[in-house]
């Protein structure tokens, strides 16, 4: 297809708008081959240098899966959790009329921002105070050095996303139906149920893979929270900055190479799905 | 549509047993100990590991890796904690004052020791010998941050004692925040030459040389071990049984075949080495053998080859870019 008929003719033009306007198609499809270019040279290079024998030799190894394995587990258990909070958090962003709506939002947002090593500080001091404590006591959880300080950190890190996420989604889908679904006589939650989630079903399956890759990225405030102990908290992400410290490079590489494939996996899913948000 | 739901919840069950599974881990055995360590000193400490959970069959050892400095800000808020194993012997004795650990003694609770060697890539494209060669024009050099990396110190110690830290400071293209940063940097010939611990050189045989320090320059630093104070610590007796297991000659030969070196000789004032380098030439001697026979796909890996070093020659032998035995 030629640069003319990528773009809608313009009702007045000159000669040097016409340049433009061929001109402009060839330059983003330059800009979004030189971005594809640049991935695929990375991950190459990066194949390359581990080669095909050692990749192999890796790849039998069972230390790669308990991590991998690991990594699923903790960042699923997050994802669930996440939506368990954040779905109907997204719902009340979108839908209800909050006082100081704006703060909250912007409070909600925080964790977003704050880079991760800070919220794995917050948090060593959080699960010793009053009412954390004594939850977990009561529960037996231990969250210092075991997977449950894993999920946890994924959890708090993502739980803000989630929810900024199930906004977009909600804000997506017309209110006129609910009001529709409501003035015909169905009740609040079979109206959520029959009509605003399957609306929103694209976003929120999008959404939701898209905090399960962000859970399964997280490692810098497990350094800080949970710390390394071997099979248990060393996610792959984690793994990668721990390996690297021991000079293994060629476990380092191959956490790399495995922490990309999920990501592409997932991004993979998301439109496979046709989910669709504001964000994504 | 409800199906769909339906999975959601089935998805959040098999989620939370999932999470029961998970916090299993150690579930059979009696004693779980944690173990405090820098995450440099990882390799040797999973060795140890090993042995001891053999010999007590109802141990199990939990190790949180992480920078040596963190330590401080874990206990006071986990309150849990074994014993303590970081890179540098500051933190044992910050730790001390501050009632973490039992007390410590400088000269008995010594696991090790760190000696600083010149690695460069391989090759040795600029022909870099001796401390005197980094100041060499045009010779690119890492001198690592001393404010986050003990080997900095080091840096500046053994340079201004050469009297040429005006001229290598000329020289710097890089300054690594950590030991692993400056190895990654020699690996990657992003610089010609650099001063690293023995035991972090030794983790890339297959990509770098390495060059022992004259011994008027060598350094030793200790790698001291404590044991955490009660209450935090929950196993007294076998946090003392394991810190008295890496202090044998059995566990110190564990810390030997990961490249530290257990005695060093006479030192004088300032840590350097004072016997004219007699008591480390053994060390420095298998550390380059190791370094070649890594290299050479035609040489054995056994015992005569690269004596204690043999397990590490080894491992990197497997493949062509590090992993483990695990």
């Amino acid at each position: 297809m030629t640069g003319e008929a990528l773009l809608h003719k313009g009702p007045r033009e000159g000669k040097r708008g016409r340049t433009i306007r061929s001109a402009w198609p060839a330059v983003c499809v330059v800009c979004v081959a030189a971005i594809l270019g640049a991935y695929l040279l990375l991950i190459a290079s990066n194949a390359v240098y581990l080669g095909l024998s050692d990749a192999r030799w890796f790849i039998t190894k069972h230390r790669l899966w308990v991590r991998f394995w690991l990594t699923i587990r903790t960042a699923t258990l997050a994802t669930c959790f996440s939506m368990i909070v954040g779905v109907p958090a997204g719902y009340a962003l979108s839908r209800l009329r909050l006082p100081c709506r704006t703060l909250i939002t912007t409070l909600i947002d925080l964790p977003v921002m704050v880079p991760p090593a800070a919220v794995g500080v917050f948090l060593l001091g959080m699960v010793h105070i009053f009412p954390v404590k004594h939850i977990s006591n009561l529960l037996g959880l231990s969250f210092a050095h075991n997977p449950a300080g894993v999920v946890l950190v994924q959890f708090v890190v993502t739980v803000a996303f989630c929810a900024r996420l199930m906004k977009a989604s909600f804000d997506g889908v017309n209110p006129r139906f609910e009001q529709v679904s409501r003035s015909l006589g169905a009740s609040l939650p079979g109206t959520l149920r029959r009509v605003t989630l399957p609306l929103a079903r694209n976003g929120i399956i999008a959404g939701t893979i898209v905090v399960w890759a962000r859970a399964a990225a997280e490692w810098e405030g497990l350094m800080l929270f949970v710390g390394g102990t071997m099979g248990k908290t060393d996610v792959m992400p984690f793994s990668v900055y721990l390996d690297w410290n021991g000079g293994m490079m060629g476990w380092v590489v191959v956490f790399s190479l495995v922490c990309i494939v999920l990501a592409v996996v997932s991004m993979a899913a998301v439109r496979l799905i046709g989910g669709r948000s504001y964000a994504w | 549509m409800k199906n769909a739901f339906r999975l959601k919840y089935t998805a959040a069950v098999l989620g939370a047993l999932a999470l029961v599974v998970a916090c299993s881990g150690c579930g059979k055995k009696e004693k779980v100990m944690l173990f405090h360590a820098g995450a440099g000193q990882r390799s040797s400490l999973l060795d140890i590991k090993d042995v001891f959970e053999r010999r007590h069959p109802d141990v199990c050892i939990n190790f949180s890796f992480k920078g040596s400095g963190y330590f401080i800000a874990d206990i006071q808020r986990s309150k849990e904690g074994d014993l303590y194993l970081p890179g540098e012997e500051f933190y044992v004795l910050q730790a001390f004052e501050r009632g973490f650990l039992e007390p410590y003694d400088p000269e008995k609770d010594v696991t090790a020791h760190f000696m600083p060697v010149i690695m460069t890539p391989k090759g040795n494209p600029k022909n870099v010998r001796k401390v005197a060669d980094f100041a060499r024009p045009g010779v690119r050099v890492s001198l690592a941050n001393p404010k986050s990396a003990a080997i900095g110190i080091w840096h500046q110690k053994i340079f201004k004692k050469a009297g040429i830290w005006e001229q290598v400071q000329k020289n710097q293209v890089q300054s690594p925040k950590c030991a692993p940063e400056v190895l990654a940097g020699v690996q990657h010939a992003v610089v010609d030459a650099a001063i690293m611990w023995s035991t972090t050189a030794v983790l890339a045989l297959r990509d770098i040389e390495i060059i022992p320090i004259e011994p008027n320059y060598r350094g030793f630093v200790k790698l001291p071990i404590g044991v955490v104070r009660p209450p935090y610590c929950k196993h007294p007796k076998l946090a003392e049984q394991l810190k008295n297991f890496i202090l044998s000659e059995e566990g110190k030969a564990i810390f030997r075949s990961h490249a530290y070196v257990i005695d060093p000789g006479p030192l004088d004032e300032d840590g350097f080495c004072a016997d004219g380098g007699k008591a480390s030439a053994e060390d420095c001697k298998w550390i380059i053998e190791a370094a070649r026979v890594c290299k050479d796909e035609s040489l054995p890996v056994n015992e005569q080859t690269c004596g204690y070093l043999v397990k590490e020659v080894q491992r990197q032998r497997q493949t062509k870019r590090a992993g483990t035995l695990e």
